[in-house]
């Protein structure tokens, strides 16, 4: 996680922005040598971004995107979320959703002070404080579960030798309250409809262990971390 | 700017001829043939072995060696400031060049000729020594992949800031404008393998700054021989032997 003051796009001047990168390192597998990781690096990061975004506009999208704002229409707060992929053994889009989830609950973003008397066309003075920081609230932010299809059965949480015999797969983010909040679809294979939505219930199912899970290690990394 | 305090410690609070901290992993990503995790204070980077492997690109085979590459690459968070720099650019070019070159002088390329070695190394996060810390995290993990070795290369660097020689140099310190000497040597043999400075230093000095640089070596060769001991010690106990 990094933070950055910007500007906020004319279309949402109440908002922050979020940018996802995922990047696949070489030490993964050979292939993704040079450039060979692009490809999966843009699909991982197009995923994520539907998953935990939301729309264009902005609305139900996972992060708070309106408490990235500081003075409505001129200044925001950047927030860049990059993953690396260091080790693959299947099913990245659900760690990845996972380990963005606990990197955003031990971000803390600066609280910043806007001077009164600041003129009301140019850009106002900030003061970045130091000490204060804001936590970011996680208890929004989804999580998401992948069904792949291999053979008859689909089956959750694959490892790379499910996947290469897979022909279809559906990851689905889920928040607390049970609600989809993005939808994408992988692989050429079509599905039947009603499958589909068989599939979406049984995300939803687990979704609920892996949210109470990630919960119960996430808050056991911060004890863990306070103690130290 | 001052660099050495008049008490003698440094910015990070360190003695001139004090290392950073060292910690090694062996065994960071499961399905490589050989890896390792590898921390010299904050600077920390991983390294991926696969190989000896058939040779992916005919033309590039050699008939009576190995074929040993290296690829190096920064991770977008890994500097202060965030860049977005596309893969490749001149930097991560040379340090994969000097990374493959060093390595090569090590492994026994000759007993596995018409394959291929590849060393991947990715910085996670990089506080200055970043050469010699995936120099040294390269060798613990063809270490673990058992790639035969004639020794193991080990790395540090050493500069010269307000006329005082300091070892394994921080970003603060590298960014001073001061000299910085990377040194890579083969403890057991005893040979200099890579040697690399920029910037300028008085002739007397660079003995003196040489010589501190390869003792910071030995201290890593020592670290990294007491890591790999441990490692295969484990191995054993898990056989059941």
């Amino acid at each position: 996680m990094q933070a950055e003051l910007g500007k906020p796009s004319p279309f949402q001047p109440d908002k922050g922005k979020v940018s996802i990168y995922v990047d696949c390192s070489p030490t993964a597998a050979p292939v993704f040598e040079g450039r060979g990781g692009d490809e999966l690096s843009a699909e991982l990061s197009t995923a994520l971004q539907r998953c935990l975004l939301g729309g264009k506009s902005g609305t139900g999208a996972g992060i708070d995107l309106s408490s990235l704002s500081i003075v409505e229409g001129k200044i925001c707060w950047d927030l860049y979320i990059d993953g690396l992929v260091v080790s693959s053994d299947g099913n990245l889009l659900d760690a990845l959703g996972a380990a963005i989830k606990a990197a955003l609950s031990n971000t803390g973003i600066p609280k910043v002070q806007v001077a009164a008397s600041a003129p009301s066309d140019g850009q106002p003075e900030v003061d970045i404080s130091d000490e204060e920081f804001l936590q970011f609230d996680t208890s929004g932010v989804p999580v998401i579960v992948t069904l792949t299809k291999v053979g008859r059965h689909y089956i959750v949480d694959a490892t790379s030798e499910e996947e290469s015999q897979m022909s279809s797969a559906i990851s689905v983010s889920v928040n607390r309250q049970g609600r989809i909040c993005g939808l994408t679809k992988r692989g050429g294979a079509g599905l039947d409809p009603s499958v589909i939505l068989d599939m979406v219930s049984v995300t939803k199912h687990v979704s609920e262990q892996l949210m109470n899970k990630l919960d119960s290690e996430i808050s056991a990394a911060e004890a863990c971390e306070e103690e130290s | 700017m001052e660099f050495v305090s008049p008490e003698g410690f440094r910015l990070d609070g360190r003695r001139p001829m004090e290392m950073r901290q060292i910690r090694a992993e062996i065994g960071a990503v499961a399905n490589a043939d050989g890896s390792a995790v590898f921390e010299m204070g904050n600077t920390k980077v991983i390294a991926a072995v696969y190989g000896p492997r058939e040779v992916q690109n005919r033309s590039q085979q050699i008939n009576d060696q190995a074929l040993v590459r290296c690829e190096y690459s920064m991770a977008n968070f890994s500097t202060g400031d965030r860049m977005r720099k596309p893969k490749g650019d001149r930097r991560s070019t040379e340090i994969s060049m000097v990374i493959r070159q060093t390595m090569e002088a090590c492994i026994m390329t000759n007993l596995m000729p018409r394959s291929q070695i590849d060393i991947f190394v990715q910085v996670l996060q990089a506080d200055g020594g970043t050469r010699s810390a995936c120099i040294n995290a390269a060798t613990l993990a063809l270490a673990d992949a058992g790639i035969p070795m004639r020794d193991l290369v080990t790395s540090c660097s050493a500069g010269y800031l307000n006329s005082t020689p300091l070892l394994d140099l921080n970003y603060v310190e590298d960014s001073a404008g001061g000299p910085d000497v990377t040194v890579g040597i083969l403890p057991k043999l005893d040979k200099v393998t890579l040697l690399q400075m920029d910037a300028r230093l008085p002739i007397d000095m660079f003995e003196n700054v040489m010589q501190l640089a390869i003792e910071g070596c030995k201290a890593v060769a020592n670290y990294i021989r007491e890591v790999l001991q441990e490692n295969t010690k484990q191995l054993e106990c898990r056989r059941g032997t």
